[in-house]
């Protein structure tokens, strides 16, 4: 069966048109990104909306300040580690701080985002990062579709917004027209109770794919997908943790800050259940395909299968 | 557009501010003093004639904007607005407590009349830029002004937000620069080499104007000046001295973040015409 693709980064584009469409509060910031996420048509469409302010993403973002505590909701989308580390000082102290409504779309999330550019562009630590300051609503959605829907949720959240997308292949995952789950973690396969598979993002597919595999063996696992990574759904993953008593976090990114972080934090606090986390395991990647890379890097589905199955063993 | 009666009472009230840190300052124990009084006749200016504000409505639509880009400052802003009326002079006395609307630096958020978060420094022109680029999109015609420090242009977002300011024609920017030549450390020329300031933003395609930074005059007409050039931002790069107004503060850098001791109090409240 051949692959569908369901692009993120037009995802974005596309929430972009349907927003200021809708509404005239809607602002394209672009630092030299705009063709990276081929906003065109909304250049075309909307040229007062957009404003370039080239190669700057510190400036992008205290622009979105400035933008945002006058009333408008501007959403910057550039490479998601020129926004979270080269502009993490403005997106905590001028944007997350006063609580406005500015957006940021980090783009090459993960080293399936990244891939062949290398740990220059490959992003692993934007959500672990922006998990420490308070006031972020955080989202990972799983495909193009979803992003559009992250969007169009999250638009009049009165806080700040980050929405993780990928560099254009992602697979897609949820039929057209999904609505995105605000806050809530999504059970997206219940073959049992043996063990929760944690995941979010574009490596959704994978874990997919994991369980059918699993559930062959004989291993009956519950695909969570964990697309609000802030707020997190305490409440729904500690249920989840309670059934299944094991589980298995599964992140394209550093194991320390995000998902695994995240869920290790929930087990600790009240829901105890035995976890292995999958993802970077707090090492730098390298250039590569992107598939190839998700294997080399422990996020195969074999190695997802091998690992929840290690993981059942250890439940008592 | 200003004549020398108005001069005196803006002259007045600028020493009234001053009156108003150094109180805030001895009676709490903290905050900047010094720079303070470098930017104090210029922020005098900004709200007591030049701005289209109403501190009956802080949140307006259509109010010009301010952004302290050199936070530390706050102090003297912060009497300001109280004595422009957006909230009681009682609160000046709170500087820097616990549950005080009045921050270490500034919060927007926590403070009526505040345009903007401020503080770590650097970022004032880039959120400034924000706004008068806000008022483009809404077809709103408020101006926005910045005050940054001269130290301060050490910041690279400094020249990030100067290039694309110019690149997009922001005309209802205009930066000032207390160009009081100190910073923390020392002065701009022995900890950072700051100058020639007018020609690095002429070089960044800003219209520029030097002037004295304690003569008010001089601010309401370069301002006025400012306003007209349309097709560009401007600066104002104002010459000012670090704790202009009080004899023992001048040329003392330590006066940067210091608290007056009893005699001291006294003696500067004396020098800005205060009644003991």
């Amino acid at each position: 069966m051949s692959i569908v693709y369901d692009n993120t980064r037009i995802g974005f584009r596309d929430g972009m048109m349907e927003l200021a469409a809708e509404r005239d509060d809607i602002v394209l910031v672009s630092t030299d990104s705009l063709k990276v996420v081929k906003g065109e048509p909304f250049q075309e469409r909307w040229p007062d909306r957009v404003i370039e302010l080239g190669i700057a993403e510190q400036n992008g973002v205290a622009v979105c300040a400035g933008l945002a505590s006058s009333g408008l909701i501007p959403y910057l989308c550039t490479y998601a580690g020129f926004l979270t580390m080269r502009a993490c000082e403005q997106m905590r102290t001028f944007v997350g701080y006063p609580q406005l409504k500015a957006r940021f779309i980090g783009a090459n999330g993960g080293i399936y985002g990244g891939n062949r550019e290398g740990v220059t562009h490959q992003f692993i630590e934007d959500l672990g990062i922006l998990r420490t300051i308070p006031g972020y609503t955080i989202l990972c959605p799983a495909d193009g579709g979803q992003v559009k829907a992250a969007m169009k949720a999250s638009v009049d959240i009165a806080g700040p917004v980050y929405i993780r997308i990928g560099s254009g292949r992602e697979e897609k995952v949820f039929p057209d027209g999904t609505p995105f789950e605000l806050g809530k973690i999504r059970i997206l396969k219940s073959y049992g109770n043996d063990v929760a598979l944690f995941c979010n993002g574009f490596i959704l597919n994978r874990v997919l794919k994991a369980a059918a595999e699993l559930e062959a063996l004989g291993v009956h696992a519950t695909v969570v997908e964990v697309a609000t990574l802030k707020p997190l759904d305490v409440e729904g993953i500690s249920a989840v943790l309670a059934s299944c008593g094991c589980a298995v976090t599964i992140e394209d990114h550093n194991v320390i800050g995000a998902l695994g972080s995240a869920v290790a934090e929930v087990i600790a606090e009240g829901a105890p259940a035995v976890l292995a986390r999958l993802g970077l395991q707090d090492i730098y990647a390298e250039s590569g395909y992107a598939d190839e890379l998700l294997d080399a890097y422990g996020m195969s589905v074999g190695e997802i299968v091998r690992t929840a199955q290690k993981t059942v063993g250890k439940k008592r | 557009m200003v004549d020398n009666m108005q001069i005196k009472q803006l002259e007045e009230i600028s020493k009234g501010l001053r009156r108003d840190v150094v109180e805030m300052v001895y009676r709490t124990g903290d905050g900047h003093p010094g720079a303070s009084f470098s930017v104090a006749d210029i922020i005098t200016a900004l709200y007591f004639h030049i701005m289209k504000i109403d501190p009956t409505r802080p949140d307006w639509e259509d109010r010009d904007r301010f952004v302290l880009s050199k936070g530390h400052s706050c102090p003297i802003l912060y009497a300001a607005l109280a004595r422009k009326g957006y909230f009681a002079p009682e609160h000046l006395m709170t500087l820097r407590y616990l549950h005080s609307i009045l921050q270490g630096h500034p919060y927007a958020p926590k403070t009526p009349g505040l345009d903007s978060t401020a503080g770590s420094l650097g970022n004032g022109v880039a959120i400034g830029l924000g706004m008068a680029l806000a008022a483009r999109i809404q077809k709103k015609d408020y101006q926005v002004f910045v005050a940054t420090g001269d130290g301060e242009l050490g910041e690279g977002l400094i020249w990030e937000a100067a290039m694309a300011a110019s690149h997009l024609k922001a005309g209802n920017l205009t930066v000032y620069v207390d160009n009081n030549n100190y910073q923390s450390g020392g002065t701009v020329d022995e900890v950072s080499g700051p100058y020639p300031i007018a020609e690095k933003w002429a070089a960044f395609g800003w219209h520029c104007q030097e002037i004295d930074g304690h003569d008010l005059g001089q601010i309401i007409k370069a301002t006025a000046i400012a306003r007209e050039v349309t097709d560009k931002p401007s600066v104002i790069v104002a010459r000012t001295v670090k704790g202009n107004g009080v004899s023992f503060m001048v040329g003392d850098n330590t006066w940067h973040k210091r608290v007056y001791n009893e005699a001291e109090y006294k003696q500067a409240l004396r020098e800005l015409g205060g009644v003991l």
